[in-house]
């Protein structure tokens, strides 16, 4: 089975309110989650800097309920673009684990489907959706392994963003059919995330089916996970892992334990 | 992705159907609220989720009946039963239930079942004795 995750937990300057979300985060079951630092670059004076190392926040990171491992924190860069010149993919993006797009335009979303080297592209949620998403530019990322994000936080927050919240994701999962999709939580605060099957339940209001509904916190951010390291590296990756050795013939008998030899052997005679 | 270890057997599949399937789905919940010394009853807690229901369905897409079968006001945990096909509404206004009375509240759902006897025990809160 695959492990839940929440690919966007807001960054805030505020350590102990980071700890203690990631510590709610571990508790409800997430076993990865990333931070996620938002750059408005139409917004003067806004640097792109260097993430915080994740190992300064937590001498032992928390316990992932169910798991016995400790959770695993990424670092995650949201761009929010309005202008074609804001995307330009240098060293500092490099930095990141993954890197998300927030188009504001239909030109800048048919360009982030279709060229941008990023992860994740985020639709909009706290507004309604300024144009119409086409099937050709959605297609064209599905095809690219590039995901889409609806974040659930300013829908528990607000009645007005959960309408949008909806309607966007409906008018989306209409044209991407389901695929492709992450549910992440944006939390700012431990008391704004939800559990991994709460989320899950929540995709059937979204349009998803019960399967696209679990891939969406679960296969999908893996898969999310994997396209950014391959952004990191030359080309692709590859994951090993340690093969048993086959057992000899002898081996096995031995393995059997005494009552069942004994058993079949009277079968045979 | 297959592992080499792995051998290529066809899976044998075992198809159990329950003849008697239960018109109820049991939760099990707990409120968590910002303020720790906020005392609710029972009463109030359900006052709560039908208006969380109320705010997201309408008043036509709220009206299913759905019970507080328990409730220990102390630790904010109860048990609900509600119809099957009411559960995907209930659980959703559930998640997005976010204040109550201008104050940040989340409801956790621990359990989720068909059967009330499996809501007597929790797996994942089982510890391992280890010696």
């Amino acid at each position: 089975m695959a492990v839940f995750m929440d690919l966007n937990i807001t960054y805030t300057t505020d350590k102990k309110r980071l700890r203690s979300v990631i510590e709610t985060a571990a508790h409800l079951g997430y076993s990865t989650v990333a931070i996620n630092y938002v750059v408005d670059l139409q917004q003067k004076k806004q640097e792109i800097g260097k993430p915080k190392c994740v190992l300064e926040l937590f001498d032992t990171f928390p316990i992932v309920q169910g798991k016995s491992r400790p959770i695993k924190v990424l670092n995650r860069l949201t761009v929010v673009a309005s202008d074609p010149s804001h995307f330009r993919p240098n060293a500092e993006y490099k930095a990141y684990d993954l890197v998300a797009v927030y188009p504001k335009t239909e030109k800048l979303f048919h360009a982030a489907c279709m060229t941008f080297d990023v992860d994740i592209i985020c639709v909009a949620v706290t507004e309604k959706q300024p144009f119409f998403f086409k099937r050709s530019p959605v297609n064209g990322a599905i095809e690219r392994g590039v995901f889409f994000e609806i974040s659930y936080t300013p829908a528990i927050r607000d009645s007005t963003m959960r309408r949008y919240t909806i309607a966007n994701a409906i008018s989306l999962t209409e044209t991407c059919k389901g695929k492709n999709l992450i549910v992440t939580s944006g939390a700012e605060r431990p008391l704004e995330l939800r559990g991994p099957y709460d989320i899950a339940n929540l995709g059937l209001l979204f349009g998803l089916s019960e399967e696209d509904g679990k891939a969406a916190i679960s296969t999908n951010c893996r898969a999310v996970h994997l396209h950014g390291e391959t952004r990191k590296t030359a080309l692709g990756i590859v994951h090993t892992m340690k093969k048993d050795q086959p057992l000899t013939e002898r081996q096995e008998e031995e393995h059997v334990p005494a009552s069942k030899r004994a058993k079949l052997e009277t079968v045979d005679s | 992705m297959r592992r080499a270890d792995i051998k290529d057997e066809p899976a044998t599949y075992e198809r159990l159907v329950y003849k008697n399937t239960s018109v109820y789905h049991y939760m099990r919940i707990s409120l968590v609220l910002e303020n720790e010394n906020t005392r609710l009853s029972a009463a109030q807690l359900k006052q709560l989720i039908v208006s969380g229901l109320r705010d997201l369905y309408g008043e036509v897409g709220s009206a299913f009946p759905f019970d507080l079968l328990k409730f220990d006001a102390r630790a904010l945990t109860g048990v609900l039963r509600v119809y099957n096909s009411g559960l995907v509404k209930l659980w959703s206004a559930l998640t997005l239930l976010g204040s109550y009375q201008n104050e940040r509240c989340s409801f956790r759902v621990t359990q989720v079942s068909p059967f009330l006897l499996t809501l007597s025990g929790n797996s994942r809160e089982l510890e391992l004795e280890l010696d």
